[in-house]
């Protein structure tokens, strides 16, 4: 039998010789290094076209090390920040750029290319109020389409449907998160208010520190005494067939991403439903660990959220 | 309609045209797109075309057009490429590759001086494009080319040093002989310099990856038989010399044939104005059915005319077939004349050996007789003292 993945993973968990696990270790390093500084690099058109690490995940690597630009293969990083420009340009690109990683001022001047020094400068120095201030010109007097939310550790932008997270203090960015996971309640909580804020601002949210955060949404009584009694037939309305059809369908997707979903009739007698999204969710690895929330996930948390305040809740206040 | 809306226009229009199969309107149509830009806005207007033509099946057609008819300049192109992110200027440089494999020619004329270019983008763009040509139908063999590419071995950027490996290592698969001589033959001359390790390594390494077990029996089996040819040349190139000196008499005599042609259809000229000028004066009085009949007999004197030179040509290669054979036939004389004076050669050696046995049976008959009268002498004297002795008894 080979050598397979898990026998070495299993290997460095295990080994209790330190000078093994290291020249083990010091062995993947130099490959790396090989790869993206000699292999790599060497042909500029194929590490552009065809680079030897799927969607340059090995610069994620690097950056979320906190190394620093001397440390990165220099034309790769500058394809990488290229493709995450020409995505955000909608232009042709060879590659989605989700869950790409930038240094803070190369993600300014891709996504705030005037005013990039003066906000990296604000930004690193703490001055955010400065730099909310060109945020919010560029917001009312540009015509620039973008929302962004402060919380203590992050600076979370969404331009369209694309998230990108600032780390302050790590100083760089998440850019288009979709498949990383979240990795803190605090991230979680700001998310949410931001897409609250935008597309369901009535629904109560509640976050419960270093556990969950609460969705609330309501499903008024006059909606619930509209649905049909009786199973779906030819004439129903587009409501029967959502709640008939689709609504439970819905429920049972997101229990694998929440922790808990509730529902319940308040004084009332309108539908209320919890959902206690934590970090963690009800989907599990093949060592029996539960897998983390991802950015993705999140999206059809808040797809359902929509659905419900837009067509079922707002109409009828 | 501001500028923005009128661009968007123009590019949904290209776009349609090239969805709808209207390539020469798409064509047209991005030649104006372009042609109004000013020098701002060219690189620009350049960048939306190729980004709509990456997108649209059929845009590599459109392409296509666009190069040749000059719409688009391969060496301006890549150098405005080269200010542009890397992403837009490979990706566009792959676009060209089906047209690089399929139709070199549209290329191959810029090349070289693309690849002495300032830009080391353009550099190696076009290393990159040569790489692409390679590996389609066309066999690079222009020396000059291949030699400025060997330079790029020393290039100060070495993304262009890699990028002049690959191609050289490109080419070569396809005309190894070829390859491997100009390779030897440089790295000989640059092989007294100590700095240039470096570059015979790269040649080694080109040479490793074109020459295997089975081209090295190729190459070797050539060298052999351009050895035997060279041989054959060089007679070829004695006969070759002795033609072109009764070539060389044949243009004396072609030159002056067109001579005396020349001052012949001068004369006719001359002729031709004097009828013109009588022709003219009569042409008021001439009806429609005599200038027709005139003009049939024009067109016929024209066939006539052209028979004769189909005439003329045909005699002329006669003439080349006779003189061809006529020189077989020299040749064939004088090897007959070699033959006659060796036969010569070797009859008079032949009587020269007849005279000399004929010599030699003389000389023994001679002898004979010599040896005959001696006996015949002493036999009379013996007789003539027996003779004598019976006398005095």
């Amino acid at each position: 039998m080979p050598l397979k993945e898990e026998h070495i993973l299993k290997y460095l968990n295990t080994e209790s010789d330190t000078k093994n696990k290291s020249e083990l270790i010091d062995l993947l390093r130099n490959t790396i290094d090989k790869l993206c500084f000699d292999d790599c690099e060497r042909d500029r058109i194929a590490c552009t076209l065809q680079p030897k690490c799927s969607r340059r995940h090995l610069l994620k690597l690097r950056i979320k090390s906190e190394l620093k630009i001397d440390d990165l293969p220099k034309f790769c990083y500058s394809v990488h920040k290229g493709v995450v420009e020409r995505f955000f340009r909608n232009k042709t690109v060879i590659y989605r750029p989700f869950d790409a990683y930038l240094y803070l001022i190369d993600f300014l001047d891709v996504f705030f290319h005037g005013d990039y020094r003066k906000l990296n400068k604000f930004i690193s120095f703490n001055k955010l109020e400065d730099a909310f201030k060109i945020f919010d010109d560029r917001i009312h007097n540009r015509n620039e389409k973008f929302e962004y939310l402060k919380t203590d550790n992050y600076l979370i932008f969404k331009f369209e449907d694309r998230i990108h997270v600032l780390y302050l203090n790590e100083k760089y960015v998440l850019c288009n998160a979709n498949r990383e996971s979240i990795t803190s309640l605090e991230l979680l909580n700001g998310i949410c208010q931001l897409y609250a804020e935008i597309y369901f601002p009535e629904v109560k949210l509640a976050f419960i520190p270093s556990k969950h955060v609460e969705i609330s949404l309501k499903v008024p009584y006059d909606i619930l005494t509209k649905i049909s009694r009786e199973p779906l037939q030819d004439n129903d309305s587009k409501m029967d067939q959502y709640f008939w059809n689709t609504f439970w369908e819905d429920l049972n997707a997101l229990t694998q991403y929440c922790d808990q979903i509730s529902l319940h009739e308040d004084k009332n007698q309108n539908l209320e439903i919890i959902l206690h999204v934590s970090l963690l969710t009800n989907n599990y690895t093949e060592e029996g660990d539960k897998l983390k929330l991802r950015h993705r996930d999140l999206r059809l948390i808040f797809n359902f959220a929509t659905r419900i305040y837009t067509e079922y809740y707002i109409l009828w206040i | 309609m501001n500028d923005t809306e009128k661009e968007v226009v123009e590019i949904l229009q290209i776009k349609d045209f090239v969805k709808d199969g209207r390539f020469d309107d798409a064509v047209h149509t991005i030649g104006l797109y372009i042609g109004d830009a000013n020098e701002n806005e060219y690189l620009d207007r350049l960048e939306n075309v190729i980004e709509t033509l990456l997108t649209l099946h059929g845009g590599r057609t459109v392409l296509r057009f666009l190069i040749e008819n000059l719409i688009i300049d391969i060496p301006s192109l890549l150098e405005h490429l080269s200010k542009r992110d890397p992403v837009l200027r490979f990706t566009f440089l792959l676009l060209l590759k089906t047209i690089c494999e399929k139709e070199c020619d549209l290329f191959l004329p810029y090349s070289e001086n693309l690849v002495t270019s300032d830009d080391p983008n353009v550099r190696e763009a076009a290393l990159q494009l040569l790489i692409y040509m390679a590996g389609g139908d066309a066999i690079i063999d222009d020396e000059s080319l291949i030699k400025t590419i060997l330079i790029k071995l020393s290039d100060e950027k070495d993304f262009v040093v890699e990028k002049a490996l690959q191609t050289l290592k490109a080419i070569g698969i396809k005309s190894p002989k070829f390859m491997t001589k100009i390779l030897t033959d440089y790295a000989k001359e640059i092989s007294e310099m100590a700095e240039n390790e470096r570059i015979k390594d790269l040649i080694d390494e080109i040479l490793k990856s074109i020459v295997s077990i089975d081209k090295i029996e190729e190459i070797v089996e050539e060298e052999i038989e351009s050895s035997e040819a060279e041989e054959k040349i060089e007679l070829l190139d004695k006969e070759e010399s002795e033609i072109l000196n009764k070539e060389f008499e044949l243009k004396k005599k072609k030159l002056e044939i067109k001579k005396k042609k020349l001052e012949l259809e001068e004369k006719e000229k001359e002729i031709l104005e004097k009828e013109s000028e009588i022709g003219d004066e009569k042409e008021i009085k001439i009806p429609k059915k005599l200038k027709k009949k005139e003009e049939e007999i024009i067109d016929k004197e024209i066939e006539l005319k052209k028979k004769d030179l189909e005439i003329k040509k045909k005699k002329l290669e006669l003439e080349e077939r006779e003189k061809d054979l006529e020189e077989k036939e020299i040749l064939e004389r004088e090897k007959a004349l070699i033959l006659k004076e060796e036969l010569i050669e070797q009859e008079k050696a032949l009587s020269q050996v007849e005279l000399e046995l004929k010599q030699k049976s003389i000389e023994q008959k001679e002898q004979k007789i010599k040896h005959d009268e001696m006996k015949r002498v002493e036999e009379e004297l013996k007789k003539v003292t027996e003779k004598k002795e019976d006398n005095t008894d």
